[in-house]
């Protein structure tokens, strides 16, 4: 899946596939409830199209996420067809808030690694 | 923003079948591809190029890797796979809708009524046979017995392959 992709766009998606379930979780905690287009639109335009999600990175992350009991779903009928909503459930929402603020701790701890050489060189 | 008419999105949904690994994402797929094709339908776009733009995502690969990560996050686990026969774990990420399963499905079943169906025609024959040979028929002699075995063996196998046939029309209904 990732072999067309440019080398950024590769990067990024490495560093995707860890964060894939977070970022989901995050946008569903600020929403009430969104479907799998609708996700990876929000994703696309929040990161102004640098991020592209795609289905088959999309779909197995909500169905997990469904399995382990942190998403609800509702089946909706749209112009002839079935749209699958995805909502937290409560302990979604403790999980959501948990991922967040670990991965926040885990960019400070990235930012003060990348950046302590430069900060040594300079004094 | 466009809407797809419903022999559009049935052109989606047949290109679907064909290329996914699990029925139970051909819905949520669906959905998926047609929001897109609606997106590049609204950008201007006709919607055969419209449609082959969203398809290109839907390739082998993609496909295949989609296949994997089911078979490595969500397999059948626990209870769930002491209960699964083998056509269940064969066809755990295939598409049961196509038909093959339904056929294996169905396979004991009709192995059954095809050998009731051959016996009953041949103690039929015999029957039909012995009363030409012999000129005379009897329903209380042997060989009207073995004739009315046949006949409920017959009426058996029609019997439930009606009762068959009733029940996969409500099952596509659905």
């Amino acid at each position: 899946m990732y072999q067309f992709l440019y080398p950024m766009e590769q990067t990024n998606s490495e560093f995707l596939r860890g964060t894939l379930k977070t970022i989901v979780l995050n946008l569903l905690a600020n929403r009430e409830r969104m479907y799998g287009y609708e996700i990876t639109q929000a994703v696309k335009e929040r990161t102004q199209g640098q991020l592209l999600l795609t289905f088959g990175a999309l779909y197995p992350i909500l169905h997990k996420l469904e399995q382990e009991g942190l998403l609800m779903t509702e089946s909706v009928e749209v112009d002839g067809r079935t749209r699958k909503y995805y909502a937290l459930t409560p302990s979604g929402t403790e999980t959501a808030q948990q991922k967040v603020s670990e991965f926040e701790r885990f960019v400070e701890m990235m930012r003060s690694l990348l950046q302590s050489p430069t900060l040594a060189l300079t004094k | 923003m466009e809407t797809l008419n419903p022999q559009q999105v049935a052109r989606l949904h047949d290109h679907l079948i064909r290329t996914c690994p699990n029925a139970a994402l051909i819905d949520e797929l669906l959905d998926h591809l047609a929001c897109e094709v609606e997106h590049y339908m609204w950008i201007g776009l006709p919607f055969e190029s419209a449609m082959d733009k969203a398809l290109l995502e839907v390739n082998a690969g993609v496909v295949r890797e989609l296949r994997q990560t089911y078979q490595r996050e969500l397999g059948l686990r626990g209870s769930r796979l002491e209960k699964a026969s083998k056509d269940d774990i064969v066809f755990e990420f295939r598409n049961k809708a196509y038909g093959a399963y339904a056929l294996r499905q169905a396979y004991p079943q009709n192995l059954r009524n095809a050998t009731i169906m051959t016996l009953s025609l041949c103690m039929l024959l015999m029957a039909v046979m012995h009363m030409v040979g012999h000129g005379t028929f009897s329903y209380f002699s042997s060989w009207g017995a073995v004739w009315l075995t046949g006949l409920a063996g017959i009426t058996f196998v029609g019997f439930n392959w009606h009762l068959h046939q009733e029940g996969t029309q409500t099952l596509n209904l659905h």
